[in-house]
């Protein structure tokens, strides 16, 4: 079935049309005529303006462009689908037309191209004033391309996210609160430039590029990425990281499309992503340590910020990365018991094999392999470091993965709080204490602290960091014996007697 | 029966707390209108979105004309019709752009031609360019009535269709049910309304706390539940009828004007047998009515009963 064919889609551009198109698109317009005006007012008395050529003036006013298309496209976009998504789950609609014959990727591709239309209409007007503009000022050929490459395919990266919000929150507004948090996590990324992967997820490097137009390496923004020390041009790395993890997403939201009872990520699916975000962070920055990281050499060289950070904040990233990961493909505790039902009873070999903590392991294991990569050439003087991290990987992942499904098990609706509770108490409340008792050593207990330290400073006590890895250790078999407790007594909960619609 | 269009074995659907359906098993074939009766938390509404596939199942298998959901979920879908409870339409849609939707996700082949039937069908003709958002509740269940009936499904589930009818409104609906009964659909029917169950099912099935508590035709679960009620009116009072009504070792007889009620414990034949010997003996019936046929009776009788 084509496109155009797609009943969903039909139905989203009649809802669309009926709400009415021709404000936003003249907004767009207006928009973009006003900055079009600008650059030809310059080019008829450039006396007038602070630009140093028409090039200049050419690309300040399409940066303009950009930026409301990138609001309007990427941001409005991601807002509609999963608002759409979650309001007809809500009226029911979706349930309407999952009974339908509609294949699961129809149904998919149906809100996820159909709901935006009208951003999709405005940021069309947009891009093409800025074709314009790029015309008018004689900026170089590939400019414009590639700009609009970038943000068309971060929009259907950020809208295949968004039917997955829209499928899996009840409120549309969680949609909207997504996109901030995403956007005020990204801010401090932009200190790293061409070092940190998210620069590449959402385009900004690849754009900011193509706008300083080249690869010199001795500018931070106008320089290319290193895969390994190996340059890459930007754009295509931006393009093979959201094609990628594209893939993944569309998987996700077909499979749930047609069985909603399945987790969003498939286990193997999980540990790719992580395992495919991780690698290249790890690689990004390869080329400041050329896997001798710790070496005496690089001590002195690499003592700037934000340089000396960069491993602290890939340290910090994996553990945040490997706690949406866990959080979004941990099983409800419900689900692993009715599958217990199924095979006609559970053991607790089985229940660990479905939960959460395996696959925390399988992410630790890929956490501390990536995180070898800056070992390789001073392992022998440095080891000590890496299994710190290692070890802080392993620990904090198992903590997280035990927590969580203890929370679910434990508190049922009201785990999200406890699991928030919790790990203020084990991550964040040490800081605050070793700052109100002016004591470095209570900072050291959070269960972040051993690996960011061991990365960070480079006098830190190793040893002392490497006894609070083992107290953690310790900390977390205890939640092992609570979650194995409580998971017994799911598995040994007898037939309920009380039924309900 | 041998080759029933809905079949639901040995069903059973787990919620956090409670089981919602418990070992179900249920068929219903060609030509028969399902009423599944229970209180409120039965697990009617669980047990419809289950066999729809809407709901996940612990166990058990559903088939839909010969289709099994956990192996052909597309063929299934095909033959199915779910109208859930509330009234899922686009409210800035027309009522024919919202068939329209359905019509092409079910390929309906003549689609502007089966649309109007349907609306025809359901008495929405002439709010064909209305928006949904403009309905009112009735109209709007009709409208999905009409959604449901779009691909001319073999086998429909509706789930407290007329809610939100009005009186003329279930009247027209019941004119529908008996249509598709006759038109051999296999009808799965849930409803709090008891009586009017009664006018267009041929067969009922009563849910208590998942579990299914009886089923069977009407009259099956008239016996099930007890002794019958009867009730008897004729013409003219000459004792005579009271008599043979006596005679007939019937309990609880009541005289009232020009009639009587009484307990009956035999079968139907036997019954057929003393009306047939009143006839005979001249007394001129002119009411013969089993009062515990209706669903009300039987639900009551049936022992679901402590949740209402």
């Amino acid at each position: 079935m084509k496109l155009f064919d797609n009943p969903i889609f039909i139905t989203q551009r009649r809802l669309m049309h009926r709400a009415g198109v021709l404000a936003p698109i003249l907004i767009a317009a207006l928009i973009g005529l006003s900055l079009l005006a600008g650059l030809i007012a310059y080019l008829a008395d450039p006396m007038d303006f602070n630009f140093n050529s028409p090039q200049d003036a050419g690309k300040v006013f399409y940066g303009w462009i950009i930026g409301v298309e990138i609001l309007v496209l990427v941001i409005g976009g991601f807002s509609k689908i999963s608002r759409t998504l979650a309001e007809e789950r809500k009226a029911g609609l979706w349930d309407s037309n999952c009974l339908t014959p509609l294949k699961p990727a129809q149904i998919v591709s149906g809100y996820w191209l159909g709901s935006p239309l009208r951003e999709c209409y405005m940021a069309a007007i947009l891009a093409g004033t800025g074709l314009v503009i790029c015309v008018l000022a004689k900026l170089p050929l590939a400019f414009w391309p590639g700009t609009q490459i970038l943000i068309f395919s971060t929009a259907l990266f950020f809208g295949l996210l968004a039917s997955l919000v829209g499928m899996a929150f009840q409120k549309p507004q969680a949609g909207i609160l997504m996109v901030g948090l995403v956007f005020f996590l990204y801010m401090p990324a932009l200190a790293f430039s061409r070092h940190t992967v998210t620069n590449f997820l959402l385009p900004i490097y690849g754009i900011v590029n193509l706008f300083n137009g080249g690869n010199d390496s001795n500018r931070e923004w106008d320089a290319w990425p290193e895969i390994f020390g190996l340059s890459v041009p930007p754009i295509l790395l931006s393009l093979a990281l959201q094609f990628i993890l594209g893939i993944f997403l569309w998987r996700a939201a077909v499979r749930k499309t047609a069985n909603p009872f399945q987790p969003l990520l498939l286990r193997w699916e999980a540990i790719a992503i992580f395992a495919l975000l991780v690698v290249t962070q790890h690689s990004l920055i390869w080329n400041n340590w050329h896997g001798a990281f710790g070496a005496a050499q690089h001590i002195q060289a690499y003592r700037n910020y934000p340089d000396d950070s960069l491993m602290a904040v890939t340290h910090g990233g994996t553990i945040f990365l490997g706690v949406l990961i866990l959080t979004f493909s941990s099983p409800l505790p419900e689900r692993v018991r009715v599958e217990a039902l199924r095979a006609g009873g559970g053991s607790l070999k089985m229940i660990f094999s479905r939960s959460a903590v395996s696959l925390a392991l399988a992410l630790a294991v890929i956490a501390a392999i990536a995180t070898l990569t800056q070992f390789i050439f001073s392992f022998g003087e440095n080891a000590i470091i890496w299994l710190v991290t290692a070890g802080n990987l392993f620990v904090f992942f198992l903590m997280f993965s035990l927590l969580l499904e203890f929370c679910r098990l434990r508190f049922k609706r009201r785990a999200l709080g406890f699991v928030a509770l919790w790990l203020f108490v084990l991550c964040i409340l040490p800081f605050i204490l070793g700052g109100v008792f002016s004591n470095a050593a209570l900072a050291k207990l959070s269960f972040l602290a051993p690996g960011v330290i061991a990365v960070s400073d480079y006098n830190a006590d190793l040893t002392f960091l490497g006894c609070v890895t083992f107290a953690h250790f310790g900390g977390v078999l205890l939640f092992f014996l609570a979650w194995r407790q409580q998971w017994k007594l799911l598995l040994a909960k007898t037939s309920p007697s009380t039924s309900t619609q | 029966m041998s080759n029933p269009l809905l079949a639901i074995e040995h069903l059973r659907v787990d919620f956090p707390e409670v089981i919602a359906v418990n070992d179900l098993t249920l068929n219903i074939g060609a030509g028969e209108v399902c009423g599944l009766i229970g209180p409120n938390g039965a697990g009617k509404t669980t047990t419809m979105r289950a066999i729809s596939g809407l709901q996940e199942c612990t166990r058990g298998s559903v088939k839909v004309g010969g289709h099994e959901l956990a192996s052909e979920p597309d063929e299934l879908k095909r033959q199915l019709g779910f109208m859930p409870d509330f009234c899922p339409t686009y409210d800035q849609l027309t009522a024919s752009e919202f068939l329209d939707h359905f019509a092409r996700a079910y390929d309906v082949p003549n689609r502007a031609r089966r649309i109007d039937e349907c609306l025809q069908l359901t008495w929405l003709t002439e709010k064909t360019n209305s928006l949904c958002d403009e309905l009112s509740r009735g109209m709007k269940q009709r409208l999905v009535l009409a959604k449901t009936l779009l691909p001319n499904p073999k086998v429909l589930l509706l789930d407290e269709p007329a809610s939100g009818l009005d009186p003329l409104g279930r009247i027209e609906l019941r004119k529908i049910l008996l249509q598709l009964r006759e038109a051999g659909k296999a009808v799965l029917i849930s409803s709090h309304i008891l009586t009017e169950l009664s006018g267009f099912c041929n067969t009922a099935a009563i849910m208590e706390r998942g579990r299914l508590v009886t089923f069977g035709t009407i009259a099956e679960l008239g016996q099930r539940a007890g002794a019958r009620k009867m009730s008897v009116k004729w013409r003219a009072d000459d004792g005579k009828a009271l008599d043979i009504l006596k005679a007939a070792n019937v309990n609880n007889l009541e005289a009232t004007n020009l009639g009587a009620t009484f307990d009956f414990g035999g079968d139907t034949d036997a019954l057929d047998e003393l009306l047939k010997t009143l006839v005979i003996q001249g007394v001129r019936i002119s009411e013969w009515r089993g009062t515990s046929d209706d669903l009300e009776q039987i639900f009551l009788q049936s022992g679901a009963k402590e949740l209402m």
